[in-house]
């Protein structure tokens, strides 16, 4: 009976064991820290940093595009979070628009991170109530990157030079 | 008086062990190959100091089914007595879990000092597949078959993080200057190796005695239980009281041939 229960705890412990090493060869963290926010993530207990998401949006209303961006990322190391995402996409936007070219890099990157945000929303559509924002919504954010990565014959439009940065 | 004492502690001695050898065969041993599954691709970043998980590659699949084989020709795994069909279910399934995580565990020893990239993983591999297939048929027992593991992953730990780790080190390891010396003009293009920091090295040490000594314990597992079929006597006289079992070995000692009368019967067989 004794070795039934041995049994039982063992290969119930051992498994746990093998699903915690194929979650850490799947998810490859980097530095202990990293291991930490992962199986914050995994445990659903994640939560961004709220001081530096904070003092990444003061920079980021003061066009400081690239600081904001150091510190939404410091804010959200697992990358977990979709409004801070969006943040990060619309920084990139921000950066890359250009009165007479976009920064195609740029949006790129921008492209990928609300791309992040949309599937961390995956619940329902991503709002942000920024008064500060012209997009509030991701989707929005996305069409907006999207068109700025595509060439058409709207790019030698010289009525271009007046449109406004959202 | 002694005798009483003996028999008391007797079934305390049976149950203590049969709770050992469980826990070891289903607790200790699968965490110790899960250890090495973890630790074999684990390798630590020269510039960044980060963590870097390396899967284990197609070719250590195949080393560690030969590894496996190897292990049941040489009777460390006993193949029978692990899963038969007389054997309770959870017992078969503990056991064929325990298969499982010491295949996994071998593939990530390999894993461990097999160089990342380049001619020399292939070069390692040929060499790994090699031994592996000449051994398929030698006569080894638990103890020659350990022993020659041991010098195996030993071996392939030297070349890789201790010769290797100290030509591809970038700032120039002794073996480096030596090589510089002896091949001036010659380029070491192909055999391209990435750079690991020294704690890779560490980490793999440790895992390689990690799987080593999973290795002896599955062998002292085995050879603790002796085989039912070959030796039902033994079985028996574990069963024994500890007044009996010291008569029977009275008995069998009692049964010895004088050294002497051994020398006096050698001739006769010959003569025959």
């Amino acid at each position: 009976m004794q070795s039934r229960i041995i049994q039982i705890a063992g290969l119930a412990l051992t498994l746990a064991y093998a699903v915690f090493i194929v979650w850490i060869y799947a998810t490859e963290p980097r530095t202990f820290n990293e291991v930490a926010t992962s199986a914050e993530v995994a445990t659903g207990t994640y939560q961004i940093n709220q001081e530096k998401f904070d003092s990444a949006l003061d920079l980021f209303r003061r066009e400081q595009f690239r600081a904001a961006r150091d510190e939404w990322q410091r804010a959200d190391p697992a990358q977990g979070d979709a409004r801070t995402q969006f943040y990060i996409a619309y920084s990139f936007y921000r950066e890359g628009w250009g009165r007479l070219y976009y920064d195609q890099q740029l949006f790129k990157q921008g492209l990928e991170a609300v791309n992040r945000a949309i599937a961390l929303a995956s619940a329902g559509p991503l709002i942000v109530d920024d008064p500060n924002l012209r997009m509030h919504s991701a989707a929005e954010l996305k069409a907006e990157l999207e068109q700025g990565t595509e060439r058409s014959w709207n790019d030698v439009n010289p009525l271009k030079v007046l449109r406004t940065r959202k | 008086m002694r005798g009483d004492l003996i028999e008391d502690e007797r079934p305390d001695t049976n149950t203590n062990r049969s709770r050992n050898r469980a826990l070891l065969n289903y607790v200790a041993l699968p965490m110790l190959f899960l250890t090495v599954v973890l630790l074999g691709g684990l390798r630590v970043g020269t510039e960044s100091r980060t963590f870097i998980f390396v899967a284990p590659p197609l070719v250590t699949l195949l080393l560690a089914v030969l590894l496996v084989l190897l292990l049941v020709r040489g009777r460390l795994i006993r193949f029978h007595q692990w899963i038969a069909s007389d054997l309770p279910p959870l017992t078969n399934v503990v056991h064929i879990w325990l298969l499982i995580t010491l295949f996994f565990a071998s593939a990530q020893a390999f894993n461990s000092v097999l160089p990342e990239r380049g001619l020399l993983h292939w070069l390692f591999s040929f060499f790994f597949l090699w031994t592996l297939w000449n051994n398929q048929f030698s006569s080894f027992d638990p103890r020659r078959l350990l022993r020659s593991l041991a010098i195996l992953f030993g071996t392939a730990f030297v070349l890789k993080h201790m010769l290797l780790a100290s030509l591809y080190s970038p700032e120039g390891g002794w073996l480096k200057r030596v090589a510089g010396t002896l091949l001036q003009g010659v380029s070491l293009g192909t055999l391209d190796a990435p750079n690991f920091a020294p704690a890779t090295g560490y980490i793999s040490f440790f895992t390689l005695i990690l799987y080593i000594a999973g290795l002896i314990l599955l062998a002292f597992a085995g050879n603790d239980e002796s085989d039912p079929v070959v030796y039902p006597i033994v079985g028996e006289y574990r069963q024994l009281p500890a007044t009996d079992g010291r008569a029977v070995r009275d008995g069998i000692l009692d049964d010895q041939p004088e050294p002497g009368a051994r020398v006096e019967r050698q001739p006769a067989r010959r003569d025959e």
